[in-house]
């Protein structure tokens, strides 16, 4: 638990001091849409409604599509169908977000240009379908899980009562998972809300762009924007330097931007709403007009939801396979990269697998003693805030860690960049998931385990030793597997802090100056040289060996949870 | 008296094995007939065969008939279970108000006013030997009513839907001996007005409440397997 508390700590630290060390106009921040370091006005306005439009975008094509597909999966397929497909959902949430981003700029970006009058595609709009794409799974993965965990008893009832299946859905399992599918929705806005990277490359990144009328709202969807991710992703923390008003006002967005994502993150965690306890009473009025069509709509729009995720899954393994197809020829997974897009990625798998294999050794420790303090120390009531305040460092958006990173140990320790401070930053990303994962386990012990160890006499240290561990530890490894490959997909965090794109070492022999090369990083660099048809195709072998890394790790954890009951922390 | 029910050779089948039956039965309306046998013959899974309510995977075999219409295989629909009306083992009870869940029903399948409503649920409420317990909270949380209140309101919410039949599975047996016993009073209220199925694995509660008996025997594939044991 101390290390959640330390990674707390340094970040809001890191923010504070960056607000500390400069005058702040919060006013100016929030309301002047004019964003100009040279002038000295820091207005954040356009940003802020970058952000919003782009997320609601996202959410408004995301929700409707990943609720219905979620209901078709549980309610409508049968158990034979639906079982493989919960599964790629669950891996389609789990790639990572630069593939995703890759994506956006080979297939939405020319998408939106063919829309409109875009030059080049890069748009708000772009950026919302980019992020619509990657929560989707996200979406309907939660979902599936809140409406599968609505007991049998609950449907058999509501059939056996001659309704139909539309009305079954409706007045018996939704309102039983309801509040499970909206923490799905909030899960994904913040992962919207937090997305850097893969916003980054479709959005356009320009600057002071705010409609003043209806007709200039809609006009600004197919021109570029910005968003405050986008921006700190940019160069510009690198030239504002660690003090002064515009390192300041650059900590001003990070914290305006957590602030948002932590409010979704907690509204999302928080249990069953007074309101839908109130809402319940009021007699719902329900019709039995045309009920046989209705039912058989509903059937029809729901299946055809489905179509959606599965248009997205068989298209991105398409894509996958076949753009980066130089990714099937061993030579590319173990030659090193010659020129700047040519030759293989040995170098960048083993920059990733060092980045990882660090980041592991380190979040092992912290996230099982932090697991095992909400689980087996904490009274229930600290162990539900314990658990909030790790979720949301689990949703904090990585590229706020990467700053502080760079903050921290590229300047003010002076390391440069640094494979360790790449590692170290990519902790926070493991450490929640093992916490969750090894917490929820424990509270599924029996009591009875529990009880009789107690009675022998154990103390609560041998306890722990001789019964939480041996009784916890596949499900830390699972949760140490999901963390990994969550991590490895990671690029914001990397590019201040650890990574470069060429000329450094397959590995470093140091620690300060001594980077690493690695494959979101790479895929970072060259899918924003969209014109060179080398750069793409080494772009997309890289994103085939990533999402293959992805998958192996995901795969493996898979296997093991198949092993004992657990909860689900891919997203 | 007409059969509101009829069933000939009745079998429910995992693929080509069979794991119920055969079984042979009338419902004789206005009558409560109780269907008993060994424990694993299949009680409960034969009230599923009826409204086609079967766990994914099983198939339902043999001649079905309701209210003289035959229903063919895997034909079952909300039609069917709006006539015959299964009432589970465990009470199910939705969150909402003691009035949302004995609507819970009704107000998808009829237009009514909501007057009408009322005094159906009412009526309903009244015959499952309710009303007298709800009338003055029908708006307060169902969550709150005890286990054996819950049973007869899943009663009440099958009664106001006016079935032809009632499939009632072991009404009284996830309760304790008090609210069996005013679960069990219920039941006995709708002797002669209601057809009712009801399934137990108590001899002594089918010799109570029923007019007539079905046994259910074990499967002869079962039988003997587990003779030979």
């Amino acid at each position: 638990m101390f290390s959640v508390a330390l990674i707390l700590t340094v970040l809001i630290g890191y923010l504070a001091t960056g607000i500390a060390s400069g005058d702040v106009d919060w006013s100016d921040l929030a309301t002047n849409p004019t964003w100009d370091p040279m002038n000295g006005t820091f207005g954040a306005l356009a940003m802020i409604y970058g952000s919003a439009v782009v997320c609601a975008l996202a959410l408004l094509l995301a929700v409707p599509v990943g609720w219905a597909a979620a209901v078709a999966l549980t309610e409508y397929l049968p158990p034979r169908l639906a079982k493989p497909l919960r599964l790629s959902v669950e891996l389609l949430a789990a790639v990572p977000s630069i593939v995703y981003g890759l994506v956006g700029v080979m297939v939405v970006r020319p998408f939106v240009a063919a829309l409109g009058d875009v030059p080049g595609g890069d748009s708000l709009l772009a950026a919302g379908i980019v992020l619509a794409v990657m929560i989707m799974p996200t979406i309907v993965a939660v979902s599936v899980d809140a409406l599968a965990a609505v007991p049998g008893r609950y449907r058999e009832a509501a059939y056996s009562l001659g309704l139909t299946r539309r009305e079954v859905v409706r007045s018996a399992v939704l309102p039983q998972a309801r509040s499970g599918m909206r923490a799905g929705v909030l899960l994904g806005l913040a992962r919207a809300l937090g997305e850097a990277i893969a916003v980054f490359l479709v959005v356009g990144r320009a600057d002071g762009r705010l409609p003043e009328s209806l007709g200039g709202f809609f006009s600004s969807l197919v021109h570029p924007g910005q968003t405050l991710t986008a921006k700190l992703a940019g160069p510009e923390p690198m030239l504002a330097g660690t003090s002064g008003p515009y390192f300041a006002a650059l900590c001003g967005l990070g914290i305006i931007l957590l602030a948002l994502v932590a409010a979704a993150t907690v509204w999302g965690t928080r249990g069953t709403s007074s309101r839908a306890t109130k809402r319940g009473l009021r007699p719902r009025r329900a019709s039995a007009w045309l009920r046989i069509p209705r039912d058989r709509l509903a059937t029809l729009l729901r299946l055809g939801a489905l179509l959606l995720p599965g248009t997205l899954l068989v298209g991105m393994l398409a894509i996958l396979v076949t753009r980066g197809s130089s990714a099937l020829n061993p030579a590319f997974w173990f030659s090193p990269a010659t020129g700047a897009a040519s030759g293989g990625v040995s170098g960048q798998i083993l920059g990733t697998l060092l980045l990882i294999a660090t980041a592991a050794l380190i979040a092992l420790p912290l996230g099982y003693g932090a697991g095992i303090l909400i689980g087996a120390h904490a009274s229930a009531r600290t162990a539900r805030v314990l658990e909030t305040v790790t979720v949301a460092i689990g949703g904090t958006p990585t590229i706020l860690l990467g700053l502080a990173g760079y903050v921290l140990f590229s300047m003010t320790m002076g390391w440069g960049r640094s494979w360790l401070a790449g590692a170290i930053v990519l902790v926070p990303v493991v450490v929640p998931v093992v916490a969750l994962t090894t917490a929820g386990r424990i509270r599924s012990m029996p009591s009875e385990l529990t009880e009789s160890a107690l009675a022998l006499g154990l103390t609560r240290a041998q306890y722990i030793r001789s019964v939480v561990i041996p009784y916890t530890w596949p499900a830390t490894l699972t949760g140490l597997l999901l963390g990994l490959a969550r991590a490895a997909g990671e690029t914001a965090p990397l590019i201040f802090t650890a990574t470069v794109f060429f000329g450094a070492p397959a590995l470093p022999t140091g620690i300060v100056n001594s980077p690493v090369q690695a494959l979101p990083t790479h895929i970072f660099t060259l899918s924003q040289d969209s014109n060179a048809p080398e750069a793409i195709n080494q772009a997309w072998g890289s994103a085939l060996v990533l999402v293959l890394i992805t998958a192996v790790l995901l795969s493996l954890a898979v296997a093991l949870r198949n092993r004992f009951e657990g909860a689900r922390w891919t997203t | 008296m007409d059969n509101v029910i009829a069933v000939r050779d009745l079998r429910v089948l995992d693929g080509k094995k069979t794991l119920v039956g055969p079984v042979t039965f009338e419902l004789a309306a206005g009558s409560t007939t109780g269907l008993c046998g060994p424990s694993g013959a299949g009680k409960s899974t034969v009230l599923r065969a009826l409204v086609d309510l079967l766990p994914h995977g099983l198939t339902r075999d043999g001649h079905l008939e309701v209210q003289g219409r035959t229903i063919r295989r895997g034909n079952g629909d909300a039609d069917l279970r709006s006539t015959v009306v299964l009432v589970p083992q465990t009470p199910v009870v939705f969150g909402g108000s003691i009035l949302d869940n004995a609507l819970f029903g009704l107000r998808h399948l009829v237009r009514a006013s909501r007057a009408d409503m009322r005094d159906r649920v009412e009526q309903a409420l009244r015959e499952a030997s309710l009303w007298n317990e709800v009338r003055d909270r029908l708006d307060t949380p169902a969550q709150t009513l005890s286990n054996g209140q819950r049973q007869r309101l899943c009663l009440a919410r099958a009664l106001a839907l006016e079935p032809a039949a009632l499939l009632l599975d072991e009404p009284t047996s996830a309760l304790d001996e008090r609210s069996r016993d005013t679960v069990e009073e219920s039941v006995a209220a709708l002797r002669g007005n209601r057809t009712v199925l009801l399934v137990s694995h108590d001899p002594a509660q089918v010799e109570r409440l029923c007019d007539h008996t079905v046994r259910l025997e074990l499967p002869e594939t079962l039988a003997l397997s587990s003779a030979a044991v």
